[in-house]
């Protein structure tokens, strides 16, 4: 009886690990410039942040638009290099026309995108920049990079709360993972954009949001003359405006990305301010890139992405919309360029 | 794959004088310890299996293989600390924070001059030294392992922010990155270096002294005492041990990302877990095997490798990695 009952255990383990297998089977065809058979593959960062979320939306709304197959693999974790590098090697092997990619580190991606350039296949790199030299040294090569300017993001925050605050006031600063190229970018810019204020940190909280709340609640204990917070995600933010509000204070509180949920406190005025960052508009163009590589077309090796600052002047408009692209429209180099 | 004796026994042989090789199958498939070594290379084999029959033209290819290969070997190496702490009725949760601090070291070393070897030694001494502290804490100040390697875990990783700055290295090094790319034919570098270590392991476990007291200590540390096993000595081998292949792997985690990086991979240190117990080795200590959890790992890998390359979304392989393991574990519960 027991023998039995472990056969069944391994019987119902197969058939749900097939059932799985099947319902995230895509269809494979041969490579081609008809857009049904073009297959994009699709290296991200860790979906446990909805600012990953909203690329993965952007390829899959575009990918289905425009009726190309893309296979989209995250990161096990935010954090996860190798795990991220290894998804990578997985399906550097195979017939796809063309590799998205947004590294974790400047480094973990690039002994794999070597092997992507060494079978002759179109590179996407979006959202966060791969290292030219580590991927030189791999042998890789990158077709086209879009991506926000984080100093410049940081720096229009840093501009827009002195207009609010004024000069020569007292600035908490709340960074994310100690050492990631976009938070040390975001800070920098923000600080050029803010100059003349007094600075206190940055302290790193990891992206967090209760470790945020907590930083920003020793910040104030030894600060309480802060004027404003800048953080360097919305998520951070979140918790920093939790802080503020314990403290009893009213203050002004930025993040960046532009996440819903944070418009959402901005429109109920509890965050201040988010320099928008419109990841969906990355993942939609990564897609379109690779679209006119695969039909044979060139595309701009650069192109930056929009950002904008969002507080209660536009909220409105951006809540309205989903915040998916910007309230003023944007130049999308990439879409006229496809071939219907 | 030859599982030790020692870590196999039969309850079942008793009055049977058959010995056709049916028979001995069937009697053996009785034994609950056959399930708990042999149930995760079945699960393994079907893996391959699956995968292989819905992608053969790229999950089953020579390319494909190796990457499995090449994925699974840090982990592997990782995964025979863990073991050795299991054995002892322990457990190491500052692995993959002691792999930080050592890759940490390891950048702060290369990029001050020294050699990628030099590196390397730096780097896993760094990973030797978190160990033994670990050992010498949990053996003299009678604390338990869980407490003693979860204060470890943050400790490392805040002295791995604190040596680096916060601040990643690049270290770039054609040495180091062949360990990462080349191979021996088709079998990876990394690979061999890991299955060497499991071999080397193995032996060490079942074929010495201090191999037998490590078991000892895990089983039942009282009647070990009494037998006259150190088992102070034995914890703070064990936690080296465990310190020194994390340190180790750093070195082979920074071939393959071109960086040393201060942030800490917790993925690896669950994988770790995960793999001890799909492999056979019992948590209250005492019984192991250094294979099963390799294999246990060999597992993990094809199947994160198998789902990506089928194309399922990364929701799903969450779910399924995780119903893995629990289903596994499942099975490989003994009385």
């Amino acid at each position: 009886m027991k023998k039995n009952n472990r056969f069944l255990t391994i019987g119902i383990s197969v058939v749900a690990a097939a059932a799985l297998v099947l319902a995230g089977t895509t269809p494979s065809n041969a490579a081609g410039k008809k857009l049904s058979s073009i297959r994009i593959a699709v290296v991200i960062k860790g979906l446990d942040n909805p600012y990953f979320v909203s690329v993965k939306q952007g390829i899959i709304d575009t990918a289905k638009k425009l009726g190309v197959v893309a296979n989209v693999q995250a990161a096990p974790g935010l954090n996860d290099d190798i795990g991220q590098a290894n998804k990578l090697d997985a399906l550097a092997g195979q017939n796809y026309d063309c590799y998205i990619v947004i590294p974790i580190t400047s480094n973990n991606l690039s002994q794999g995108l070597g092997k992507v350039t060494k079978a002759g296949k179109p590179i996407i790199n979006i959202d966060s920049p791969v290292d030219p030299a580590s991927l030189k040294a791999a042998g890789g090569k990158i077709t086209s990079f879009a991506g926000t300017d984080n100093t410049a993001a940081g720096k229009a925050g840093g501009v827009s709360m002195l207009k609010l605050i004024g000069s020569g006031k007292k600035i908490g600063l709340i960074a994310g993972l100690a050492g990631n190229v976009t938070s040390n970018a975001r800070i920098a810019g923000f600080e050029a954009g803010a100059a003349g204020s007094t600075f206190v940190g940055p302290v790193n909280a990891d992206w967090d949001t209760t470790k945020a709340l907590d930083a920003a609640n020793a910040m104030l204990v030894a600060n309480p003359d802060i004027a404003a917070f800048f953080a360097a995600n919305d998520q951070m933010a979140q918790g920093v405006a939790k802080a503020v509000a314990a403290a009893g204070k009213k203050i002004p509180v930025y993040g960046v990305d532009g996440l819903m949920d944070n418009l959402n406190l901005i429109k109920a005025g509890s965050v201040t301010a988010s320099i928008s960052q419109y990841p969906y508009v990355m993942g939609k163009m990564g897609v379109e890139a690779c679209v006119v590589l695969a039909q044979g077309g060139k595309v701009p090796a650069w192109t930056i992405t929009p950002y904008g600052v969002i507080d209660s002047s536009n909220v409105d408009v951006a809540l309205k919309s989903g915040n998916q692209t910007p309230p003023g429209g944007y130049k999308d180099p990439y879409a006229p360029l496809i071939k219907k | 794959m030859k599982l030790s004796p020692k870590s196999s026994t039969s309850s079942a042989q008793a009055g049977e004088v058959e010995t056709s090789t049916l028979n001995k199958v069937r009697l053996a498939t009785k034994d609950p310890f056959f399930w708990s070594n042999w149930i995760v290379v079945i699960a393994f084999i079907l893996v391959v299996l699956v995968f292989g029959a819905l992608k053969p033209h790229s999950f089953l290819t020579m390319y494909n293989l190796n990457n499995i290969l090449v994925a699974s070997s840090i982990p592997a190496i990782i995964v025979v600390g863990q073991t050795f702490a299991v054995a002892t009725a322990g457990i190491d949760l500052s692995i993959s924070s002691i792999m930080t601090f050592g890759a940490v070291v390891y950048g702060i070393a290369f990029t001050n001059g020294s050699s990628w070897w030099v590196a390397g030694i730096a780097g896993t001494i760094a990973g030797t030294l978190c160990g033994f502290l670990n050992g010498l804490i949990i053996a003299k100040r009678k604390i338990s392992d869980f407490i003693v390697t979860l204060g470890m875990l943050s400790v490392a990783a805040g002295f791995a922010l604190v040596i680096s700055n916060g601040v990643p290295r690049q270290i770039v090094s054609n040495s180091l990155s062949n360990l990462a790319i080349g191979g021996f034919g088709r079998i990876p570098y990394l690979m061999v270096i890991a299955f060497v270590i499991t071999v080397a392991a193995h032996f060490f476990l079942f074929n010495t002294r201090f191999g037998t007291h490590i078991l000892a200590t895990g089983g039942d540390p009282d009647a070990a005492r009494s037998m006259g096993v150190n088992i102070d000595l034995v914890k703070i081998v064990v936690y080296s041990i465990s310190g020194t292949l994390a340190g180790f792997a750093a070195m082979l985690t920074i071939s393959r990302i071109g960086a040393a990086e201060p942030a800490a991979n917790t993925s690896l240190l669950l994988n770790s877990v995960a793999a001890v117990v799909l492999g056979g080795v019992s948590l209250f200590g005492g019984r192991g095997t250094i294979f099963g959890p390799f294999v246990a790992i060999l597992l993990l890998q094809a199947l994160t490798n198998g789902l990506t390359v089928v194309g399922v979304a990364a929701y799903y392989q969450y779910v399924s990695i995780g119903l893995v393991v629990i289903l596994s574990a499942a099975l490989v519960r003994t009385k």
